[in-house]
């Protein structure tokens, strides 16, 4: 069953256009990737299904309902989460606050009136997520005294705190050293058991070893589909993209 | 050394009860300053930065028209008193109300806009009620304020007193502050509160992980004119008089700088701030009418030397002790 599908999803940016006619499928429960160079459209099309940018036309179905143009936190309240490529966290709260506010989010914003570290469903949750990402004995650093690999873990770990259906990865090992890629790499392996995944990626190795299905954007159009051995081998892409080299 | 452990211990359990701290200092307070209406003073004004740093501190949006909120609060209770001759605690209660719906409505419209853009919108909006109080003479009586305004007892169940001696109508100040405290602790300590201190950090992940942003800093915009409203009205009620310069942009200024001195986003900050900035204005006044060169003076010391303000100082050397 295909959970995620856009028609002709099209923004411009002045005179520019970002991301041009793209149709895209997701089946539900499935890794999927796209890839493609710099300024390609990647980063502009997970913002459009996130909501953060509204498209200039096309539509966005999620779970065979239109989400094209909703308020990005009606968006996020429908299961659709965002790993950003440059780290978005909340500096100067704790590591544990962090994936606690998060986790709060699906469940009150209003409440005036009782402790905020008193739920004790919320406060358990968030200690699973650390546990899961790694990060539970960093649970009371300050984020932004994180280092930049751990800061990368606590992204993924408050996209998954708002409970996805769908995960929305921008380059999750952006400024990531080849073992801390690995560990990452297993990370997602992890997490996205019974979730549906878009991986944005640059490393080719990644792409490679974990996706099913690949997408590659050139020039905010797509140009290719398949397996990565597909891909691999695909004329038009090695043209645009891996230089024209098997890797 | 044995004495030196006491004042840690001290001081670290007072800044793990903020709010007990406070209350316990305000109940004395009148008795350590050279006059109990400075007290009174820095009592009201601390109440009214605290409101500002609702906003600022706690919510990151810096507004440069809390004048309106004060104003709205001050001329609430004056005009109530002065032409519809009602009690105490109505004018109190409908000064607050007033302030709310005023920041109801221009919170609305401040808040279409971020940063310098919503700092000088919400001053536009504080200009614009300064001149219709300078304009409305009939209502507000223009230039010269409002004069003579009654001083009705206050009515309890049973009784009546008279709360305008300055000992006492400190601790009626001190009743209504105690209040506002504990309300603002409850709430800066909810998952709202939360809400708030995500919103300040980074409000765009705040928004991405699902909350309506725009809603929860509506809110506590109106939350904050609530706070500075009360604070205007209790002003009034001490002051007997109502000037127009309350909804000067110098008071939106005065605000910022109390919250800015004591240490913005702190619990007790505000009222460092209220204070340091009014025993300066009243030490150094009695010598020269140029007062604020001096206040701007250390006002630009301190935010050169210690940006986290006065008491976000001495905070984060207490949480350094409680490491050590």
């Amino acid at each position: 069953m295909e959970i995620l599908r856009t028609e002709n999803l099209t923004k411009n940016f002045g005179g520019l256009t970002a991301v041009n006619r793209v149709n895209f499928v997701l089946e539900e429960g499935r890794l999927q990737s796209i890839i493609g160079p710099n300024g390609a459209g990647k980063s502009t099309f997970f913002k459009m299904i996130s909501g953060e940018h509204v498209p200039s036309s096309g539509k966005i179905w999620f779970r065979g309902e239109d989400i094209t143009g909703l308020p990005q936190h009606e968006i996020s309240h429908r299961g659709i989460a965002t790993s950003y490529q440059i780290t978005n966290i909340f500096p100067k709260l704790t590591t544990f606050e962090n994936v606690r506010i998060a986790v709060q989010s699906r469940k009150t914003t209003f409440n005036f009136w009782t402790r905020a570290d008193q739920h004790d469903d919320l406060n358990g949750k968030a200690i699973r997520i650390l546990e899961t990402v790694g990060l539970l004995e960093k649970k009371d650093i300050l984020a932004c005294n994180l280092s930049h690999g751990d800061q990368r873990h606590l992204e993924i770990a408050i996209a998954l705190a708002t409970d996805p259906v769908l995960l929305l990865l921008d380059e999750p090992t952006a400024g990531l050293n080849p073992a801390e890629t690995v560990e990452t790499m297993e990370l997602i392996k992890k997490i996205s058991k019974g979730l549906s995944v878009i991986l944005v990626e640059h490393k080719m190795k990644v792409i490679m070893n974990i996706s099913e299905t690949i997408t590659v954007l050139h020039d905010g159009q797509v140009i290719a589909v398949g397996s990565p051995e597909e891909i691999q081998e695909n004329e038009t892409v090695r043209k645009v993209y891996l230089g024209g080299k098997k890797e | 050394m044995e004495k030196r452990s006491i004042i840690k211990k001290g001081l670290i359990w007072a800044s793990n009860h903020p709010l007990w701290m406070i209350i316990l200092f305000f109940l004395i307070f009148p008795f350590i300053m050279p006059y109990k209406a400075l007290a009174t003073l820095i009592l009201i004004n601390g109440l009214f930065s605290l409101g500002f740093n609702i906003l600022y501190g706690y919510t990151g949006l810096l507004s440069f028209g809390h004048a309106a909120y004060f104003g709205l609060g001050a001329y609430g209770v004056g005009i109530l008193l002065v032409r519809y001759q009602v009690s105490v605690w109505t004018a109190l209660l409908s000064s607050i109300i007033i302030s709310g719906l005023g920041a109801l409505v221009i919170g609305f419209f401040c808040l279409r806009r971020r940063g310098i853009y919503f700092a000088l919108l919400n001053l536009a909006f504080a200009q614009m009620l300064y001149f219709i109080g300078f304009q409305w003479v009939s209502l507000t009586g223009g230039e010269v304020g409002l004069r003579n305004i009654p001083t009705p007892p206050l009515q309890l169940p049973g009784f009546s007193i008279d709360i305008y001696t300055p000992l006492r109508f400190y601790y009626f100040t001190f009743i209504f502050v105690t209040i506002a405290l504990i309300v603002l602790k409850r709430i800066l300590d909810s998952p709202f509160g939360r809400v708030l201190e995500a919103i300040r950090e980074n409000e765009s992940r705040a928004r991405a992980i699902g909350y309506h942003t725009n809603h929860v800093k509506w809110l506590s915009y109106i939350m904050s004119g609530v706070f500075s409203g009360l604070a205007g009205g209790l002003y009034t009620l001490y002051m007997h008089f109502v000037g127009i310069e309350y909804l000067y942009w110098t008071t939106s200024g005065m605000v910022v700088m109390m919250t800015l001195l004591g240490g913005a986003g702190t619990f007790f900050g505000p009222f460092i701030g209220a204070g340091v900035y009014l025993y300066l204005e009243d030490i150094i006044s009695i010598y020269t009418k140029h007062w604020m060169i001096f206040v701007g003076s250390i006002f630009f010391l301190c935010v050169l030397m210690f940006p986290e303000g006065i008491w976000g100082r001495v905070k984060s050397r207490i949480d350094r002790l409680k490491t050590s």
